[in-house]
């Protein structure tokens, strides 16, 4: 018997690769294409909820495989029937291109069809047509995507509503959906800081060769990270095999957050910081991300975390209570159930490692880390005894302090780290993500576009 | 239940209550790394916060969090005015709810950025 982990294959057998890197051939694929520019979605209020570009980098550099497009209604209904696409792979979510009636009238396109979508302007991407459906009622199917406490008894505690921020995407949504595969035919450039921490599947599988890395263990993040979180990398880092997990990797979900998250450049540029601080050193240690919106739909997001990070080509995933959770709409361990002993009502009577077409990344389910001043030490729940001396790293506690200007212990913040966040307060005039940071990024986006 | 509020200290504010009876009233968080006040309050003093502003919340220790900036900045003024880690401070803090508001409000678009 072999106890030796090794990197996991693609979920679905191969990783999509739908990137043309050839700027004449790109040229040729849009010749004389009707063209669309690609538009935010928008909540009620008019601000940005979600961008489709973000999901068409995500899909065509293989973050998704084996998604390879904008779903058709069967795939659709498969999802919200049981978690798997058509070919029998599992996957959380419906992912589509939406447009509204009018702008499909406008467009005059028909099943057979190619659109060049265009983005800040410029040829992006192709969608070639092969399904035109339609959403019946949008908030219906919101409420489809995540479920029901009804439906879903074992985890959904309360009905989704307007500040679920995935609920709010999927209800925003136009109702015409064009359906078939993406192709980006004009290779965008990486926007500063977000370049150097761009490891799309076949690069990250590369880098973790270059490394020597067998074994790597993700850590999730929305967050800048503080102390609890640097010692929660750390010590599920000791997972592995007959050694430690060789490498630590932090991807962080980019796109549209919740006002009172930090801003994307802090939080990828403070995880930087703690391995140039050399709290977890950089031999050990990588920063990347995926373009997303956060639907924050805790069990479904961690599936979704899984597929990525499986496709990066990680052996093992960390979860937390409240993983990729909003408010209380979900029981606050439905991500570890969900890897435990399955979710019977989103399909899986078992854990989505032992289901058929399930995933192969393994998960570390962890509880979590406080400090002690007794222990005198950042201590984990399941070993530290002093319950009641025990000081957490509570979220808002943390931000409070952020928000007054304090100058942070180093038992809360690494100095390096807070510097970063310092660093984009004073770039934004905001230590967090508000309507005006929303709106600025939306017109920025992490990308640009080559002329063609 | 009485409910709690931490007013954390940094060195300036440290600075303003030097010699007072409230030096000795501070309270050491995170092995002595961070420095705080802890003002209690009734349930009924309590809910009139809770009311005055919508984003605040009782944590599980039943301290009170997710108030505005300018909540923080009032009540250590009201501390200081008053040498009291008590009723006197919160009824201070309660006179001046407008004015929280008004720069509260300001606080959404705008926070000064620290130097360092
Ligand atoms: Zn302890």
């Amino acid at each position: 018997m072999s106890i030796l982990i090794e990197r996991p294959p693609p979920h679905g057998g191969r990783l999509e690769e739908r990137v043309v890197h050839d700027p004449e051939l790109g040229r040729k694929l849009i010749k004389g294409c009707p063209t669309f520019d690609i538009k935010a979605t928008l909540d009620d209020s008019g601000t940005p909820v979600r961008n489709v570009y973000r999901e068409i980098m995500s899909i065509c550099y293989g973050f998704f495989s084996p998604v390879d497009g904008s779903m058709h209604k069967a795939e659709v209904d498969r999802i919200l029937k049981e978690r798997r696409l058509l070919n029998d792979w599992v996957f959380p979510y419906p992912l589509v291109f939406d447009i509204s009636e009018e702008d499909l009238k406008n467009l005059g396109v028909g099943v057979g069809d190619r659109v060049c979508l265009k983005l800040k302007g410029k040829p992006f991407a192709i969608l070639d047509i092969d399904e035109i459906w339609r959403i019946d009622n949008p908030e219906e199917f919101a409420t489809k995507v995540f479920g029901t406490p009804e439906a879903n008894p074992e985890v959904v505690q309360e009905p989704f509503d307007k500040k679920m921020p995935g609920w709010v995407i999927y209800k925003s949504l136009n109702r015409v959906v064009l359906a078939g595969k993406f192709r980006i035919i004009n290779e965008p450039t990486l926007l500063p800081p977000f370049d150097k921490f761009w490891f799309p599947p076949v690069k990250s599988r590369q880098e973790y060769d270059r490394r020597g890395w067998r074994t790597v263990i993700n850590h999730q993040t929305r967050n800048v990270p503080h102390i609890g979180h640097e010692f929660l990398m750390k010590d599920a880092g000791y997972t592995g095999d007959m050694e430690p997990c060789h490498g630590i990797q932090v991807n962080a979900i980019i796109g549209v957050k919740r006002p009172g998250d930090y801003p994307d450049e802090a939080i990828i540029e403070g995880h930087a910081a703690v391995n140039e601080g050399g709290y977890i050193k950089p031999e050990r240690h990588i920063v990347t991300f995926t373009l997303w919106d956060m639907r924050y739909g805790n069990p479904l997001e961690s599936m979704l975390h899984g597929i990525i990070r499986q496709n990066m080509g990680c052996t093992h995933h960390m979860f937390g209570r409240d993983h990729a959770a909003v408010g209380e709409y979900y029981e606050m361990f439905a991500t570890q159930t969900l890897w435990s002993k399955g979710i019977p009502s989103y399909g899986f009577p078992a854990s989505i490692n032992d289901v058929p077409y399930g995933l192969q990344i393994r998960p570390q389910n962890m509880k979590e880390f406080w400090y002690c001043p007794v222990c005198n030490e950042i201590a984990y729940s399941e070993c530290c005894g002093h319950t009641k001396e025990k000081q957490k790293f509570s979220g808002s506690f943390v931000r409070g302090m952020v928000a007054e200007g304090l100058f942070p212990p180093k038992v809360i913040f690494r100095p390096e780290v807070y510097k970063v966040i310092v660093k984009w307060w004073k770039e934004f005039g905001y230590p967090f993500c508000n309507a005006k940071y929303v709106k600025e990024k939306e017109k920025r986006l992490e990308v640009d576009l080559p002329d063609m | 239940m009485a409910k709690s509020i931490a007013v954390l200290l940094d060195d300036k504010r440290i600075g303003a209550v030097k010699g007072s009876d409230l030096e000795g009233k501070i309270e050491q968080m995170f092995g002595g790394q961070l420095s705080c006040f802890i003002v209690e309050m009734d349930d009924a003093k309590a809910k009139q916060v809770m009311d005055a502003f919508d984003t605040a919340r009782v944590d599980s220790r039943g301290f009170i969090t997710d108030v505005p900036i300018a909540f923080n900045r009032v009540i250590f003024e009201e501390i200081a005015r008053t040498k009291s880690l008590g009723a006197e401070a919160v009824d201070g803090v309660l006179a001046r709810v407008d004015e929280i508001q008004k720069a509260a409000a300001k606080e959404k678009e705008f926070l000064p950025c620290p130097e360092f």
